[in-house]
């Protein structure tokens, strides 16, 4: 019984990899977002835009040969920056995406398979949740926690996991009586057990594509926080970048808000075209639409 | 059970919702968050200047005492005066709240038919190339910072091109019309991208159903199909969703109404943020879970008045 | 000889999917006459409802293509007519049932109003009144108790039985020369089965109506049928009137159909002990054998059926008896 399950769900694994794969737009979208990556892990090593700081030209030179985005207030380089600041917008929309992923994956299970009074009482606690507007939870959790990274992560992180406990919530529900799960009871698998190694995995790619959309949604957001003073501090960022821009814009210097925008476009784009690929390969039910 | 037992049952739980907010906020805002004296009187202040601004604020009083206030202000709203400008909060938002549907609630209109339109349209031609046209530049639309169309939309139209009024407002109609354009152009542009997918995906999911191969076999024509047997079907996650997008109205748009200097509740809410001005934050906060809260009544009770399959139980 | 309403000639339908082209229908050949009913009969796969859909013009193109052949609509070639015309033939000259009657009505329009619906697309000379009671009236025809309150009623509100019933008054309701019904009993109850072939018959002999009838049951087909046509991998492999067809089946596969049906013993007539079963598996339309289709489930098969004398062609044995097999039964 469950050979046969676990064969089933690899096999629906690798088939799902492979509608990927021949996916021109997702392989596009995961080439990109593993790009990101490493210049996020280079820069944070110190191998790429190490001299961010460093100022290199006049105060506010335009994109020339020299500088191909142009230089800051400071006469620092604006593609430094917009390098150096891949390192924030990958690691929020990481941390974000755990810590959301976490709570909401932990609470959706619990709740969909205990049901009874614990899932009234989660129920309850993200209807409440949800009830506040995300950008009043957001400013309340930096008054508390001060600026900073951390502070970003945990603020978009533990405001972002309402969608993806109710979604589990749901699935699991839905699983929690099928035979495998009886199966499981029938050999003595304990509660926590059959949760985790036997209804979680089959849910796995609700967790993968909500990550998708997650991780996309944090790098937006981090630009907003930017805008609210909230935001990174000490680092350049794409969201202090185009903060920066609502005073450079009126002299006419467009090309930081352009190359930060640029750079979070490209990024944001191939999230969300990898998290619609990977809706039509993990889904099949919502395929063809 | 009838549609009133059922009203009635589901205000019975805003009860525990609205408490269970007041609760967060109170964790949040009194309880947890830094000693706003602090903020308000800087690093320098006596333990004395300090004790006494929290006695003129009422943060000496018992905490279930404050908690109770809270609650009370989600029923009153009287929610006090702010601490920067020491005005009547009550009055801030009734002052604010016009302004602020001035630009949202047109936005909102505008974005709902436009979007509404266009996924008809794509679901029409559904795998032809302009569905897929539109499906990419939804998505290229979304993955650009809302930021950077205001900075871009403010600078570019009204800045270089002069087409509309940078920023700034002028009360009643129709004077303020040449300063919410722009800003509802941004906020349509900033819309139309996730709700063109959203609706696209409510009528694909009815497209295939298997009434609409029977409506083909009755000799029913595709535009006829898709206005009346997929629209209708449509028609209720739509109107949903629509509805329970109305209480952002009253909010305002945090950061158009900052960038365009309209005095609504979103620059408000921004003015307070900087500040620290917990009570108008607070009420904020209050107020706009207050009117979650009852929209998502009302859209329960429209969903079960719309879909006759929904039986009550 | 009954009149010739429908006359499907070497009908061929193509789809094209991600791992390439196939042929769903290989030349496939069908008469419907009036006041009589062709049953179709197949597995999943075998492309019976495809047939059914093209003469409706209902598939869904892309992927579909009828590539080839001729469905002749009494005198017209409907492959030729412009789509409108199509469309007023649709639910008035030719319906359709489906098999799920839970679905295939729309549920957010009153069963009333969808039966109209039909009146008002091809008989725009009635009123308003009129064909709220031609609806009723339709109703009542089906066996539906109190017409009148049923037509206010939403779909949800209904059994899948009469569900049924709503989906035939509506598409008998224009009085179509043609009727097909695509698996309309497999979704229900089998007492409920009984009572809609029933009521299918019953208004065949009042309306007068062909009526091409898709299953896979067997014994639907013997007890609505007059002809039979067994499709085996997009391709018809016998044909016969019912009686020859249950008495004397001449393709290993229809002997093998008919032997599977519960309760029959096409040999003896006695209740069965156990049922024997087509061993082996469809093939693969991507990967259809050289040779005859079945001959990884035959077991009469020879070289001859591997590919070496080329397909299998239909051939008449009998007056109204045709069979695809190189080694027919008797």
């Amino acid at each position: 019984m469950e050979v046969v399950k676990e064969q089933k769900s690899k096999n629906l694994w690798q088939h799902a990899w492979g509608t990927l794969l021949s996916d021109k737009f997702a392989v596009t979208s995961m080439a990109i977002v593993t790009i990101y990556f490493l210049v996020a892990i280079f820069s944070s090593l110190g191998f790429i835009a190490a001299d961010w700081t460093k100022e290199i030209g006049p105060s506010y030179a335009p994109p020339s040969a020299d500088y191909i985005f142009g230089l800051d207030i400071f006469g620092r380089s604006v593609l430094a920056k917009t390098l150096k600041g891949t390192e924030v917008a990958m690691s929020v929309g990481l941390v974000t995406g755990i810590i959301s992923m976490i709570i909401g994956v932990t609470l959706g299970g619990i709740a969909g398979y205990f049901g009874g009074k614990i899932d009234e009482v989660i129920v309850w606690f993200y209807t409440t949740f949800n009830s506040i507007p995300y950008i009043m939870l957001l400013v309340a959790i930096t008054f508390i926690l001060g600026k900073g990274i951390l502070a970003v992560y945990l603020a978009l992180g533990l405001t972002s996991w309402v969608n993806l406990c109710r979604l589990i919530r749901g699935e699991v529900i839905r699983h929690k009586d099928r035979e495998y799960v009886q199966a499981a009871a029938a050999i003595g698998g304990g509660d926590f057990r059959k949760l985790f190694l036997h209804i979680l995995p089959n849910v796995m790619h609700i967790v993968i594509i909500n990550f998708s959309l997650q991780f996309q949604t944090a790098i937006k957001s981090e630009v907003i926080l930017s805008y609210l003073g909230l935001g990174v501090q000490g680092q350049p960022s794409w969201g202090t970048m185009i903060n920066d821009a609502k005073l450079e814009l009126a002299r006419g210097n467009w090309w930081q808000l352009a190359a930060a925008t640029l750079a979070m476009f490209i990024v944001v784009l191939a999230f969300n075209t990898l998290g619609d690929a990977l809706r039509d390969a993990l889904d099949p039910k919502l395929k063809g639409k | 059970m009838n549609i009133y037992t059922y009203i009635m049952r589901r205000l019975l739980y805003v009860i525990p919702v609205l408490l269970g907010v007041c609760a967060i906020v109170f964790v949040l805002f009194n309880l947890v968050s830094p000693d706003p004296t602090l903020i308000m009187l800087g690093k320098h202040a006596s333990v004395k200047q300090m004790a006494e601004l929290r006695a003129e604020l009422g943060l000496d009083r018992p905490m279930l005492e404050q908690y109770f206030d809270i609650v009370k202000s989600a029923f009153t709203f009287d929610f006090g005066r702010s601490w920067t400008t020491k005005q009547e909060i009550s009055e801030m938002i009734k002052a604010g709240a016009i302004p602020s549907l001035t630009v949202t609630l047109p936005a909102f209109v505008f974005s709902t038919i436009l979007s509404i339109a266009i996924s008809l349209l794509v679901a029409f031609y559904r795998g032809k190339a302009i569905d897929k046209v539109v499906v990419f530049a939804c998505v290229a639309l979304m993955s650009i910072s809302s930021l950077a169309y205001i900075l871009f939309g403010q600078y570019v139209f009204a800045f270089k091109l002069g087409l509309f009024e940078i920023s700034g407002y002028d009360a009643g109609f129709p004077y303020f019309i040449p300063y919410v354009l722009l800003p509802i152009l941004i906020i349509v542009i900033i819309s139309v991208g996730p709700d063109v997918r959203f609706y696209r995906t409510v009528v694909l999911d009815e497209v295939y159903q298997d009434y609409v191969r029977t409506a083909r076999a009755k000799g029913l024509g595709e535009k006829k199909i898709l206005f009346k047997h997929v629209l209708k079907n449509a028609l209720i996650p739509i109107i949903t969703f629509v509805v329970i997008r109305i209480p952002f109205l009253i909010l305002g748009a945090l950061l158009i109404e900052s960038f365009f200097s309209i005095p609504g509740l979103g620059g408000i809410t921004l003015n307070a943020i900087n500040s620290s001005d917990f009570p108008v934050i607070r009420a904020m906060t209050v107020l706009s879970a207050v009117a979650y809260i009852i929209f998502t009544v009302i859209t329960d009770v429209l969903y079960t008045l719309v879909d006759p399959r929904v039986r009550l139980s | 000889m009954a009149e010739k309403i429908l006359d499907v000639k070497d009908l061929v339908v193509e789809f094209n999917t991600d791992r390439g082209g196939v042929t769903a229908v290989n030349g496939v050949n069908l008469e419907v006459f009036k006041g009589k009913t062709l049953g179709l009969v197949g597995e999943s796969g075998s492309g019976k409802s495809v047939t059914a859909l093209s003469i409706m013009r209902l598939i869904p193109t892309p992927p579909g293509n009828i590539a080839a052949g001729e469905i002749r609509f009494r005198d017209k070639n409907l492959l030729d007519i412009p789509l409108d015309n199509m469309r007023s033939i649709r639910g008035n000259k030719i319906a359709m049932i489906f098999q799920e009657p839970m679905t295939s009505l729309n549920p957010v329009f009153t069963v009333g109003n969808q039966i109209e619906e039909v009146l008002e697309l091809h008989q725009k000379e009635l009123s308003n009144a009129q064909r709220k009671e031609k609806a009723i009236e339709m109703l009542r025809l089906v066996g539906i108790p109190s017409p009148e309150q049923r037509i206010e009623e939403y779909p949800h509100q209904l059994s899948g039985g009469m569900r049924q019933r709503v989906m035939i008054a509506m598409s008998l309701a224009c009085e179509p020369d043609l009727l097909i019904a695509d698996e309309p009993t497999t979704a229900l109850d089998v007492t409920i089965q009984a009572q809609i072939l029933e009521l299918m018959k019953k208004l065949q002999d009042e309306l007068g109506m062909g009526i091409l009838l898709i299953t896979h049951d067997l014994g639907v087909v013997a007890e609505t049928c007059d002809d039979v046509a067994v499709m085996y991998c997009g391709q018809i492999v016998e044909t016969a009137d019912v009686k020859t067809l249950f008495a004397h089946p001449q393709h290993p596969y229809t002997k093998g159909l008919i032997e599977s049906i519960p309760s029959f013993d096409s040999t003896s007539g006695k209740v069965k002990d156990r049922l024997p079963t087509i061993e082996g598996m469809v093939p693969s339309l991507f990967n259809l054998p050289e040779g005859c289709n079945f001959q990884g489930r035959c077991q009469n098969v020879s070289e001859k059926c591997r590919g070496s004398a080329g397909e299998p062609k239909l051939e008449t044995i009998a007056t109204e008896h045709q069979v695809r097999c190189f080694h027919p039964l008797s």
